[in-house]
């Protein structure tokens, strides 16, 4: 029945056709319910199972743990806070939400999972919506169709927002993101940064008040207080393991941006990506090992900046480190392509990372520069692999 | 078992290929119509040697082969010419070709023939003759002219022969059931082919190990001859020539470069025992083992079919079903591609029709945009940039896919088979190849035109320096004259004994050419003798040419084409002569 209907309405999408603009709407949502009719038959006749609809759905299902447990973790933290300030409840929307279907109690799952919904939900959906404006448009424009990249692509700008954050930046991030960061270089695959980075970026240097590392993420309004990196920036590795254990910044059950916090839920999504050779291994053992080693080397430096103590287990798990390393470092278009530069391409990563937190003192937080700024460098890695096997394979005669 | 190498890249697609072995290879009643295409090979078209309405016996020369790179063609049966024209042929784009139809009378009729058992005393320069003259081509896709191959010429020594028995494309079983059946007459035409070659060092016979029948069928034979049945994983493509090559010796054939030139020849198995059959038996390639199989057929196996018998035929004895059928896919489902129609005849390459239903091979996904996920690179057997290459092939950018080595890509598809985004980036890269090759074309006929016209121009100008020159020296003559009468005289007495030797030395030379015409045949002769010479190098370097897929080509085949008419005229002139 749908079917007929889409074969009726279809000639006014087409050339002519009154809704001739929206043909790009009308095709996903035909080829998303149906198999297109008009198709080539070329060889290879056969293809393997891997197609990029079903990619892109997984990296979406993969970030689902962090999801999960990003929005449990916004609401205990929150709930902790509150019980401990003697707050009774949210106010406004958010509040009528929360008394709608759970409490404030954080020793429930329940309801610290409803109440991180109540903050995570909004930021996903505002994501979803703006960001869906800019791609069916620039798509209808450009006469081709929407992308199941974008269901990536704002899944983890989301996740890597500050939970209290404005829902108009979460908007004016996502635009920048997917128009500067993607459309403007001609869509899917012909960006060279990462568009969810790229949108985080912009508010971040635009909005620090916001978005920087200092003032802590917490969805309780009045309650200020220092990110892990931020404590080890200032008061060293000691006061750091003071204040929160390693296994509790593994698990994730610390303040931070929605999706970041947990170590642990990332590395089920990383095993999953993994397994289905989605997210590249080189890359992210290129991003622990630069990371390792150059951590390593700034123990062995005296400083007075208590940074340089910091171990790279300890680097490894707080920060956006384990989020940047799986789910943006592995970004396929924007990393490098050959195999040997995929590894040095990690390698970039996991040194800037590790520079940018401990040598300088304005970004307590580096993941997200660090490979924004290795994505830059993927052409020229790439260019430089290529040319060092021309030259293998010329001196080998 | 000897040692194997491992090829970069490759992948591991279904295999498919039990469904079309549980039968042995079977044979069909006689088609009414044969339609033979004249060229079913790489290098110049046969040109037909009959004419419509004669009759002809099973295994009678039709066509000769046009030059050195070509081969004649047989009829299949006994019957009637009954046509000469252009039919749809086994292409990709659905053209037209010249072809020969045959009408069947049924009989299936011999002409006579003869083999030679004794092949060892003949000179391999004989035996490659049958070869040529059974017109046999390499049976395993490029049909390339085997008599071509198996003469590398004397500058390069063959040490080994590698027999490719790989058949590394799913579905296909067309080798693995001849073996089977046949490997004592295989393992005879591995033999001929070892004494046209002068007996190579090192005789391999390459086979993966998903065919363990085939391998078991070959062992008694090869026993205490010197040839080796190597052993490997199985991996498409490992049947490529370069990619066997590797996997057997370790060694690499340079881009541009021939396996000749590394002192091997690499044969298909299928093709050994068309050897056979044409140097023991006497009878020319007329049939082939075709493996008939896809879910969209009843019966899935392999049959040895005529040479012309149309896809329809074969389909139509293995109850086929039409609508159950996504599409008719001539050679496998990597490389093959989709038939335009079902009337096309079977040619010397075919080695399998594929009829598969839509759950096998549903329609394809349309493209999606590229995300540079690099499993093309992975699972490019020649460790190409696939998706550098797509980009540079979008952008029409010859110079640069060119330095990506466009033309090392032995079309596998590979990289399609693995592409998430679906796209068909083999189909870009034969694209590209054959747009280079056009524009190739274009510039060497457009540089031809720019050097005449300079050398036209040079010529009028050095006529008109030349006429400039001669007025100046009438006027200084006149001067002259004006100035001392007397010279006059002398000046127009030298003019005249000038004029007069002048003519004296061309009468001299007509002469010539009248009294010696022994003189002119010697010379006409010799001249011959010479062009013959100059249009064999010519057309064994065309061979090369076409074998490395080179970009040379269409020069190489103006210079033949040139060499070849020279020739011609000076045997024309020399049978003048002769009347």
């Amino acid at each position: 029945m749908l079917r007929n209907l889409l074969d009726k309405l279809e000639p006014h999408f087409h050339k002519g056709g009154k809704w001739e603009k929206w043909y790009a709407l009308f095709e996903a949502i035909d080829t998303g319910l149906f198999k297109p009719a008009d198709v080539t038959k070329n060889s290879s006749h056969v293809r393997d199972g891997i197609d990029l609809k079903r990619v892109m759905i997984t990296v979406w299902l993969a970030t689902f743990p962090t999801m999960f447990f990003g929005m449990w973790n916004v609401g205990f933290q929150a709930n902790t806070i509150m019980a401990d300030m003697g707050m009774m409840a949210q106010d406004g929307g958010r509040g009528v939400f929360i008394a709608m279907l759970a409490g404030y109690d954080p020793t429930s799952i329940w309801d610290n999972l409803v109440h991180g919904a109540a903050y995570f939900l909004p930021i996903y959906m505002v994501t979803f919506i703006v960001g869906g404006f800019w791609e069916v448009l620039f798509a209808s424009i450009r006469g081709h169709e929407v992308n199941e990249g974008f269901f990536v692509t704002s899944v983890l700008f989301a996740l890597c927002c500050p939970p209290d954050l404005p829902l108009w930046m979460v908007a004016v991030g996502i635009s920048f993101g997917i128009v500067i960061g993607k459309e403007v270089f001609g869509g899917t695959g012909k960006n060279f940064l990462n568009p969810a980075l790229t949108g985080r970026a912009f508010l971040y240097f635009a909005y620090p008040a916001y978005m920087s590392g200092d003032a802590v993420w917490t969805a309780v309004d009045g309650y200020t207080g220092a990110t892990m990196l931020s404590v080890a920036a200032t008061a060293g590795v000691d006061a750091l393991e003071q204040s929160v254990t390693w296994t509790q910044a593994f698990l994730g059950t610390i303040q931070g941006s929605i999706g970041e916090t947990s170590t642990l839920a990332i590395l089920i999504g990383a095993v999953v990506l993994l397994v289905m050779r989605i997210a590249s291994w080189r890359i992210i053992s290129g991003v622990l090992v630069g990371s390792a080693l150059l951590s390593m080397l700034f123990n062995n430096i005296e400083s007075t900046n208590p940074m340089f103590a910091l171990p790279f287990y300890w680097h490894w798990v707080i920060g956006g480190f384990a989020f940047g390393a799986i789910f943006m470092a592995t970004d396929p278009v924007s990393a490098a392509m050959t195999n040997t530069g995929k590894f040095w391409f990690g390698m970039l990563i996991g040194v800037m990372v590790i520079l940018i937190r401990v040598v300088n003192p304005a970004f307590p937080e580096g993941m997200m520069l660090a490979i924004l700024f290795a994505n830059l460098f993927a052409p020229l890695i790439d260019h430089a692999v290529v040319q060092g096997n021309i030259k293998r394979r010329l001196a080998r005669g | 078992m000897s040692k194997t190498w491992v090829t970069p890249g490759g992948v591991h697609p279904p295999e498919n290929k039990h469904q079309s072995m549980t039968q042995p290879i079977g044979s069909l009643p006689i088609p009414e119509k044969l339609v033979i295409p004249l060229s079913q090979h790489i290098g110049a078209a046969a040109i037909p040697c009959i004419e419509v309405g004669q009759q002809v016996l099973k295994g009678q020369l039709i066509a000769e082969a046009a030059g050195a790179v070509s081969i004649p063609m047989h009829a299949p049966t006994s019957g009637t010419i009954s046509a000469i024209e252009h039919r749809p042929i086994a292409h990709a784009s659905g053209m037209l070709a010249p072809c020969i139809e045959i009408t069947s009378d049924g009989a299936d009729q011999w002409i006579e023939h003869q083999g030679i058992s004794d092949y060892e005393h003949i000179a391999p320069a004989k035996l490659l003759e049958i070869v040529a003259n059974a017109g046999i081509a390499g049976m395993g896709g490029a049909g390339f002219p085997s008599a071509v191959k198996l003469n590398p010429g004397r500058q390069r020594p063959i040490d080994t022969l590698i027999v490719n028995a790989t058949e590394c494309e799913p579905y296909i079983t067309a080798d693995d059931s001849a073996i089977r059946e046949r490997a004592g007459e295989i393992v005879e035409g591995i033999k001929i082919l070892s004494a046209i070659l002068n007996h190579p060092h090192n005789i391999l016979i390459g086979i993966e190990d998903n065919k363990p029948e085939a391998i078991a069928a070959l062992a008694p034979h090869v026993e205490g001859t010197g040839i080796s049945v190597v052993v490997f994983p199985t991996k498409y493509p490992s049947g490529g020539e370069k990619q066997l090559i590797y996997i057997l010796t370790g060694r690499e054939v340079p881009a541009g470069k021939l396996p000749a030139d590394l002192g091997m020849v690499c044969i298909n198995i299928g093709t050994t025992y068309a050897i056979k059959r044409a140097v023991m038996d006497g009878e020319p390639l007329i049939s082939r083992v075709t493996t008939v199989t896809g879910e969209a057929v009843a019966t899935q196996r392999n049959y040895d079919v005529l040479i012309g018998t149309p896809v329809s035929h074969l389909l139509a004895h293995n109850q086929f079903d039409q609508q159950a059928c996504s599409r008719v896919i001539m050679g496998g489902p990597m490389m093959g591609f989709t038939l335009p129609s079902a009337e096309v005849p079977v040619v010397k390459t075919t080695n399998c029709i594929l009829a598969p239903s839509y759950d096998e091979i549903p329609d394809d996904e349309p493209a999606q945009p590229c995300i540079r996920c690099g499993m093309c690179a992975e699972a490019c057997p020649v460790s190409l940039l696939p998706q550098q290459m797509f980009w540079y092939a979008q952008a029409q950018d010859h110079d640069r896919l060119q330095a990506h080595n466009l033309f090392d890509c032995i079309e596998c598809g590979a990289c399609s088979y693995v592409c998430p985004s679906n796209i068909p980036l083999v189909q870009y890269y034969r694209a590209a190849k054959g747009e280079i090759r056009k524009a190739h074309e274009e510039k060497v006929k457009a540089d031809h035109a720019r050097e005449r016209f300079e050398f036209h121009k040079a010529r009028i100008e050095q006529a008109e320096q030349e006429k400039e020159a001669k007025r100046a020296a009438r006027r200084d003559a006149a001067q002259q004259a004006k100035a001392s009468p007397g010279a006059v005289n002398s000046a127009a007495a030298n003019g005249s004994s000038s004029a007069a030797d002048i003519i004296a030395a061309a009468q001299a030379r007509a002469a010539a050419k009248q009294a010696s015409p022994e003189d002119q045949r010697a010379k006409l002769e010799r001249t011959i003798a010479a062009a013959e010479q100059r249009l064999q190098l010519a057309e064994q370097k065309l061979a090369e040419a076409v074998a490395s897929d080179s970009d040379k080509q269409p020069i190489l085949s103006a210079a033949v084409e040139n060499t070849r008419q020279k020739l011609e005229q000076a045997k024309s002139r020399l049978t003048e002569l002769a009347e």
